[in-house]
């Protein structure tokens, strides 16, 4: 192969190179990122979870204790996360959490424009869950599970976790 | 591992041999399973809702959770897949045009060979390690105190309870007998790493299985197989089980003769893989309700 022919390969080359490099970046240096009510990632870095989240395991000792007809079986416990079912007579009536809204800015901001209160913490109902926001921070959730369990059975178990023990991790 | 996870439960089959197998099985063993396949439909299903921006977020931040390698997710689907690898590939030809039609096992035996004991209660006790890391990996340890976690471990229902079903019947009763606990707990005291380390599954998993040589990997193996044999034990006695229940229950779609168990038991290893696909719809489930708890 001559010399010019060689030389127009590599030009060819580096032009194509630069489109398809040039292709893949721009498009996302001109997305800004998306408002904290649609976020469902940490804002601060890369992954799902960012590295200032509070383990799930400290969290556990807030969670209500269940007694009689009701047994509470934990059910996850991931970094910023724990989780615990709630029964009734052995039937799944509920879901207990508690998350490190740090990882999920959507979630603190919906609760801090919300005017309603349970305990003094700002509350709001989505769907068949109902949550508070502690110290800004943590939010702490109840699901329910079964039809029977109502809203203020939900805001019941609410205010049985250790809210004020939260506040203060 | 390379596929997203909502394709991976977009993909989920509805008629196949292994959807077939569970089906008889759930008839056995009732746990109320549901063959739930489809994202968009698992989404709905396991949150109960139907706000489609409370979907949306659900979906967005399961997805998030998923492709966060360091949480884990991934490794527990590529245990669930890797255990299975050799499932379901039989299982296609096997369904070939037999629709409506008894898969006659005799048509296949030449492709057969049953596992030797000492392989089958290896092939049992991985497919358990593989269960406890993997739910390690997905739930975390939860819970401040081994009662804690026990209780979390026991508390299986769904698929979960099907997997583990599956495994007691077509990977226990059917190709180890009735005394399939004792074969095993006496067979693992036996094996030596060695023997371990000769078993291509083991190879597989290997990494994954806590312990720092051979040796200590075969005591983590032990100590989950006697964690569990107690639950295995009360599963099958309340449900009445035995080798002769369970294959009953599969004569509805295979037709084979009792005294071939082995053959059945060969046939279903080859033909079906309800560890991957219950694995995948476990971890869907998890990463659901995390979700549906943090949005």
């Amino acid at each position: 192969m001559s010399f010019a022919a060689t030389r127009k390969l590599c030009v060819a080359f580096s032009l194509a190179m630069l489109l398809f490099v040039g292709g893949c970046r721009g498009p996302q240096a001109d997305v800004p990122p998306p408002p904290p009510a649609e976020q469902v990632q940490p804002a601060d870095g890369q992954g799902a979870v960012s590295s200032e989240s509070i383990p799930g395991s400290a969290f556990n000792r807030f969670f209500p204790q269940a007694s009689g007809e009701y047994e509470r079986v934990y059910t996850q416990e991931k970094d910023g996360f724990a989780e615990a079912k709630l029964k009734r007579n052995g039937e799944d009536v509920a879901m207990l959490a508690i998350s490190d809204t740090t990882n999920v800015p959507a979630a603190a901001e919906r609760l801090r424009n919300s005017s309603d209160r349970i305990s003094g913490y700002p509350a709001a109902t989505l769907g068949s869950q109902t949550s508070v926001l502690v110290a800004d921070r943590f939010q702490v959730k109840v699901i329910s599970r079964s039809p029977d369990f109502s809203e203020s059975d939900r805001e019941a178990w609410l205010k049985q976790f250790d809210l004020q023990g939260l506040s203060r991790l | 591992m390379s596929n997203s996870i909502q394709k991976r439960v977009d993909d989920l089959p509805t008629r196949n041999l292994t959807i077939f197998s569970l089906n008889a099985l759930d008839k056995i063993v009732p746990g109320n399973w549901e063959n739930l396949v489809g994202w968009d439909n698992t989404i709905t299903t396991i949150s109960q809702e139907s706000d489609p921006a409370l979907l949306d977020l659900v979906s967005r931040r399961a997805i998030a959770l998923y492709d966060d390698k360091s949480q884990g997710y991934q490794t527990a689907l590529w245990l669930y897949d890797t255990i299975d690898r050799t499932g379901s590939a039989l299982g296609t030809a096997a369904l070939g045009n037999k629709i409506g039609e008894k898969i006659p096992l005799l048509g296949f035996l030449n492709k057969l060979t049953p596992k030797a004991e000492k392989a089958q209660t290896i092939d049992l006790s991985l497919k358990l390690v593989v269960e406890v890391v993997a739910f390690c990996k997905i739930n975390g340890i939860p819970g401040d105190s081994l009662g804690d976690f026990v209780r979390s471990l026991s508390d299986y229902g769904g698929e979960s309870l099907m997997r583990m079903s599956a495994l007691v019947c077509f990977d226990g009763l059917i190709p180890l007998g009735p005394n399939f606990i004792q074969t095993v707990s006496s067979r693992l005291n036996n094996i030596s790493p060695k023997e371990l380390e000769d078993n291509s599954q083991y190879k597989n998993i290997e990494e994954q299985i806590p312990g720092d040589s051979s040796d200590g990997k075969l005591s983590f193996i032990g100590e989950s197989f006697d964690s569990v044999k107690g639950w295995m034990g009360d599963f099958v006695s309340s449900n009445d089980l035995t080798p002769q229940k369970v294959s009953h229950g599969l004569q509805g779609f295979i037709d084979f003769s009792e005294d071939r168990l082995d053959y059945l038991a060969a046939f279903l290893d080859m033909s079906t893989d309800y560890y991957r696909h219950t694995g995948v719809q476990t971890l869907a489930r998890r990463l659901v309700e995390r979700s549906l708890a943090e949005i």
